[in-house]
Formats: C-alpha cells, structure tokens, sequence
C-alpha cells in the first residue's frame, strides 16, 4: 500500500513516530508532506497550547545537536520506543525518511496547489494526516481510499478541539477514533474505535494526551494492516448533520483554563477511585 | 511617521465621518434634521472646547491601532486568565458612578471628543438591576446610593400616561422601548426598596405598554422607533414578564407572551432574526442580542419551551463563529452572511450573558467555555486606568473608529460587560458547587 504522511512540522515527534510505526508494519510511506516550522500560524498555536518554556525546549532538543542525553530529546516519552534509532533518537522527520528512504517535502500550505501536485506524483493509496492545514477538498480526494486521522476522542460522541478533556468533563470514556476525514470537523466515517482504559493511570492531562497520541500512533498500525487485508469497513457516522453551521451536536472547541482545571480535577478523582479499588480489590 | 500620517489622514477622518455619517442617519430618520446635525457637530468640535481630551483621543486611536496591527488571534486565543474578573468588576462599577450626574441620571457615553453626555433615562433604568445586583456581590453601599439615586431621578421624569420619554435628559416624546428597559429597572428597585411610589410607577409603566399593544402582538406607531415594529422589542415583552410575575397581574404576563409569538416566527433557519427593522442602520450585533435576550428571558419566565429553543439555536451559531474566529463582526447581513469588520463590544457582552444563561439553562458546558473566553477577550480590551469616562469603560466599537457609537466610551457597554462578569461569577460558584449537570437546578 503507498503511503504518504502529513505534518504539522519535520520537528513533530507524532509525524516521525507515526512514519517509523507504519514502516514497522511494513509500509514504509512513500513520501512525506509537511509544514515549515517558522510558520506563524503553527508557532503561535505551539506557544499558545505549551508556552514558551516548553516551546523552548522543544526547539533546543530538536535543533542542536547531543542536545543533553538521548533519552531526553522526546518531549512525548511514551514515543520513545518508536523514536529510537540505534543508541540515539530521530530528532526529525528527515532523519526518519533518510533511515528508510523517503522524500520529505516542506511546504507552506498543504492545501496549496503544488503541495498537492507533489502528493499526487507519489500516487498514494492512503494519506495518514499527523497535523497541519485543515484539508480541503482537493487534497482531500487524492488517494484512492482516503485521509486518515486519529482523533483523540470516541466519535461521533466527541468531536473538535481538546477531547480528552471534554470527555473527562462530560463523564464519557476516553480514547481515540480512526477515521477519514472529510469536509466537516471530525465528521468522516469511522473505522475503529479504540477505548483508553489507562487514563485512571494519567497524573495529569498532559499525561494523558501524550498516552493517547502513543496508544493512536499504536493503534494505526492495525487499521493499516486490516485496510491492506480489505478487512475493514468505513461506517459512516450517523449523526452526521449536513448543515454546517448548525451542527452543534458534538462540537466541541478549544477548552478554557478553567474548564481544564475542573477536567484536570475529575482526572484526579479517578487516579484515586483506581488507586482506591485496586487497594480493596 | 507613518502610522502617526495615518492617523490624521485616515483613522481621524473616518470616525468623524462616521460620527457624520451617524448624525445624517439619526437626522433623517427623527424628523429634528437641524437639531441632529447640529448634535453631531458640537461632538465633533468637542476637542475645540475641551482641549485636554486631544491627548486621550491621540492615546486610544494608537493603542488600538497597534493593537490591531499586532493583534494574532487563533484556537487557543483568551482560553488563559489574565486579568481578574472582580478588579474588572470594580472598575466598571467605578465608571458606572463617575457617569451618573448631579440629577442622578447615568450618561449615556462619555465621548472622547466631548465629554461625558446628558443623562440617559433608558440606560438609567436597566442600569439599575445591574448596580444592585453588584451591590449584593460586592458589599459595595455606593452601587446602592447610585441606584438609588437613579430611580429618584427616574420617577420624575415619568409622563402622567405612565410612560418615559425617548432620547437624552430634555425630551418629550414617550417612547415605548425606553418604558420597557425602565420598567425593568423599576421592577428591581421596588423588589429591593418595597416603596409604594416604586411599585405604583411600575404599574403605571405595564399599563401603558400594554395600552400600546398592536393586535398582532407588536408595538408599532406611535411610540415606536421610527414609528415600526421591532424585534428587539422583545427587552419590552421581558420586563412585562418580570413585571407581570412581581406583581402576579396577569395581563403584562398575557402582553408579553403576544409579543413572543410575533417575535418567534421571525426566526429563521439560518438562526437569523428578521424584523430588526431600523432604517439606516446596519444589523448592528448590539440589536441581533437585544432579540435573543429578550426572547430568552421571556421565554424562560413564561415557560416557553419552544422559544428557548429558537434563541438556543441562533446562539450556537454565533457560538460557533466566535469559536472558530474569535471575533464577532460588529454588524452582519441576513443570515449571519458577510460580517463588518469592527467589533461591537456591548454586543459581545451581551453574548455572554446570553451563553451564560443557556450554560445554566441546558447545561451544556460549551456555553460557559465559550463565555469565559469572551469575558477574557472584553476584559484584555477595557482599559485598566485612566481618567473618568475612560479607565475601567467600555467602548462602543474596538477599534474605537468602529461604526458603533465611533469614539465613545459607553454606559450600556459597562453594564452588559457587568452583567457578564457577574454571572460568570455565580456559575463557575454553582458549577463548583455542583457540577455542570446539577448547576442548573442549583441555581
């Protein structure tokens, strides 16, 4: 199967975990597209989401070279079993592509018409979408069999922006979906629904988001692997309103910091429900 | 260099324009031509007589240009506190006060080229819940004294039909919409104050809005904006509601519910709401919430379903433009099609206090995410400091050359954003209390 993967930047550990995972299943992406890291709109998003200690640190450990141990150049440490090359780390995208042979290209739209133009010349079967530009239509209906995404959320119950910490606040289980994505946020149909039942073992959301990413990365392995067999089926999501502008069903946005903390606060409360049971059990 | 040429050649000229361009629309809608246009000029000229306010009008015109010019919004944009929502609560208050005049009227606005305007019955009036209800929050006996002082000045201005006059402090004509934002205000000071001559005005208030009624369940004609229905009149048919449940009469009650079913067929499937109807003014956001809070707050005293349902809708529409771009465009076409390009802040309070309220309502907690966020947004724009009539105000438009109300600091702006804080104060409590499911019945 020809596989090309999207990213939001050659630095993201999620991009090069998820090349490295489908090249270990024996699908080695054929190419790979992705954003230019000083790109504005990603840095501010970066800045916003980590801050700027984070993002500061992130840079170093990807930029300069034996930046301290190896070990501490993952950001997301539950990639790190797939991040490992040898005695050291791939610190890029690159590093990945040049270890299993092939292209990356950095563009500054994914959507834009020569980006797409490349993504065509590789003739993909299946584009695994890591981050980066929503996709437009174009884009969208180059490969043969679709886009596909891991949402870090059980859909259609969940969709949008910090799912994780809407499902904890809404009380409903948390894990990731694989599906296609299509015009709509989140709307495309599903092919596997995979539960996280580690989260009681999360200390915090940001514990909890890396797991999941782990746990996506993971599971996309399979998926392909079903995909390749012809064993697996799309469903469409039901729920699905066509109306843009007015479904609100399972929306969601970007979570305020209050909201976080009172998720962040329910994540605890199941740390110690776990914690509590497996003391009694 | 450049940004200052640009701001004598461009910023500076369209606002006066708009200002103008305001006055000519106000002129031809009132039939007072001469008196309007001659009210635009003495604003315009305002500097002239008040040179100490060039400095001030120099000052806002830069930060905000630069504040635009930097300005990166995003997903993640207002989802962090930074300012503190009761400093900013006190600072508004402050402002609310320092505009209330000898007579004991609150200025409608403070203009940067003019000062600070005639008192203004209509917002004196809805003022009112507001400075009680940051009284009870805060402990703070000066927003009693204010409001107070307020419905003094209120109660001598009412008309022996039991109406209240349109306009700034001096006019005569009764005006339907101003009785009905009274009326509310009325409604609170005679629930915290019980003083017969309150309840009486009030009475008298209902009654003659009630005189007024059109069959159809409108008000129209005389006493009417530019003599036509309106939609937003349903502020009008909530204070009759809150009135009519004050009082357990009935008829204001039966009044306001005639209205909401004018109102409601008004709502289109798009979320958009028909029948604003103010010739020469775009659907200014300010008009489309006044719509949708009056139909709520109607709705939810009259218990009608149906029309929490028809507000729920067009608020998840705006919800949702405000999430993906974190901006609401300060006037829209039908539809909600193509947006201007400035912000209508009281607008945007009102929004909140809209959200908020459904928050509390449905329990859907993207309700109060997405207020907070606009409460955060409103509260990083409101200066911190500043002279009286500027620190802790809220303008009419951001950038303040903006099309609504273009270089004035506005009461009802204070209020609305008041309103807001208030509320997310009592939520996010309940919410603690209770979680989000169970907050609704809580409170």
């Amino acid at each position: 199967m020809r596989i090309v993967v999207l990213g939001s930047s050659v630095y993201s550990e999620t991009a090069c975990a998820m090349a490295v995972r489908l090249a270990e299943c024996g699908h080695v992406p054929v190419g790979a597209l992705v954003l230019s890291t000083l790109e504005r709109g990603t840095l501010l998003r970066k800045l916003a989401q980590w801050g700027v200690r984070d993002v500061t640190r992130y840079a170093r450990r990807k930029l300069i070279p034996n930046y301290g141990n190896a070990q501490g150049m993952v950001h997301n440490s539950y990639l790190r079993p797939l991040l490992k090359n040898g005695s050291g780390i791939f610190r890029s995208l690159r590093e990945v592509a040049a270890f299993y042979g092939f292209p990356v290209v950095v563009g500054k739209n994914q959507n834009a018409p020569d980006s797409i133009a490349r993504v065509r010349q590789w003739s993909p079967d299946l584009i695994v979408f890591t981050g980066g530009n929503i996709l437009r239509k174009a884009l969208l209906d180059v490969p043969r069999l679709g886009v596909l995404n891991v949402h870090l959320g059980l859909l259609p119950e969940i969709r949008g922006m910090s799912s994780p910490e809407w499902s904890l606040l809404k009380g409903v289980s948390v894990g990731v979906t694989i599906h296609y994505l299509d015009a709509g946020i989140d709307t495309g149909p599903i092919l596997q629904r995979y539960e996280f039942t580690d989260a009681a073992r999360c200390d915090s959301l940001t514990d909890l988001r890396n797991r999941l990413i782990a746990f996506g990365v993971e599971k996309i392995g399979e998926v392909v692997a079903s995909l390749d067999r012809g064993a697996i089926t799309a469903i469409l999501q039901a729920d699905h309103d066509t109306d843009n502008d007015t479904d609100k069903d399972n929306q969601f946005f970007v979570m305020h910091e209050w909201l976080r903390a009172r998720a962040a606060e329910r994540l605890a409360q199941s740390r110690i429900g776990a914690v509590a049971e497996r003391m009694h059990g | 260099m450049n940004l200052s040429s640009e701001l004598k050649r461009g910023i500076t000229a369209s606002a006066i324009t708009d200002i103008l361009a305001t006055s000519r629309d106000n002129a031809r809608i009132h039939n007072g031509v001469t008196d309007q246009v001659a009210r635009g000029l003495k604003e315009v000229t305002g500097l002239l007589r008040g040179p100490q306010r060039v400095v001030p009008v120099i000052q806002k015109l830069v930060s905000d240009k630069i504040r635009l010019t930097l300005e990166q919004r995003h997903l993640y944009s207002y989802t962090t506190t930074k300012r503190d929502s009761k400093d900013v609560l006190q600072s508004l208050l402050q402002w609310i006060i320092e505009a209330q005049r000898s007579d004991g009227g609150i200025a409608a606005y403070y203009s940067l080229l003019a000062g600070y305007s005639k008192s203004y019955p209509e917002v004196t009036g809805y003022i009112i819940p507001t400075l009680y209800e940051v009284a009870r929050v805060t402990k703070s006996d000066n927003a009693v004294v204010a409001a107070e002082k307020a419905t003094r000045w209120l109660l001598s201005l009412q008309m022996s039909t039991g109406s209240f006059p349109r306009g700034l402090d001096g006019e005569t004509q009764p005006s339907v919409f101003n009785t009905g934002q009274i009326l509310q205000g009325l409604v609170r000071a005679d629930r915290e104050t019980h003083r017969c001559e309150i309840r009486d005005a009030a009475i008298a208030a209902g009654s003659w809005l009630v005189e007024m009624h059109q069959a159809d369940g409108s008000w129209s004609g005389r006493g009417a904006y530019q003599g036509a229905a309106h939609t937003y009149y349903s502020m009008v048919s909530w204070a009759l509601a809150e009135l009519s449940e004050h009082t357990a009469e009935h008829r204001y009650g039966q009044a306001a519910e005639r209205n909401l079913d004018w109102v409601l067929p008004h709502f289109r499937p798009s979320g958009w709401i028909d029948g604003i109807n103010l010739s020469g003014h775009p659907n200014y956001l300010h008009f489309i919430a006044y719509v949708l809070q009056g139909v709520l707050e109607c709705a939810l005293l009259r218990r009608r379903k149906d029309a929490v349902e028809a507000v729920a809708k067009s608020a998840w529409v705006l919800m949702r433009k405000f999430e993906t771009s974190k901006f609401l465009p300060g006037a829209y076409e039908p539809d909600f099609k193509r947006g201007h390009s400035f912000a209508c802040l009281t607008g945007n309070a009102q929004m909140s206090c809209i959200w908020l309220r459904l928050f509390e309502v449905t329990g859907d907690p993207r309700y109060l995410n997405a207020a907070l966020k606009m409460n955060e947004m409103l509260k990083q724009i409101i200066p911190s400091n500043g002279r009286p009539g500027i620190g802790g105000g809220v303008c009419g438009s951001y950038p303040v050359w903006g099309r609504y109300q273009p270089l004035r600091y506005i009461s009802w702006g204070c209020k609305f954003l008041a309103d807001a804080l208030l509320m997310e104060q009592r939520l996010t409590h309940a919410f603690d209390a209770y979680g989000f499911e169970a907050s609704r019945c809580a409170s």
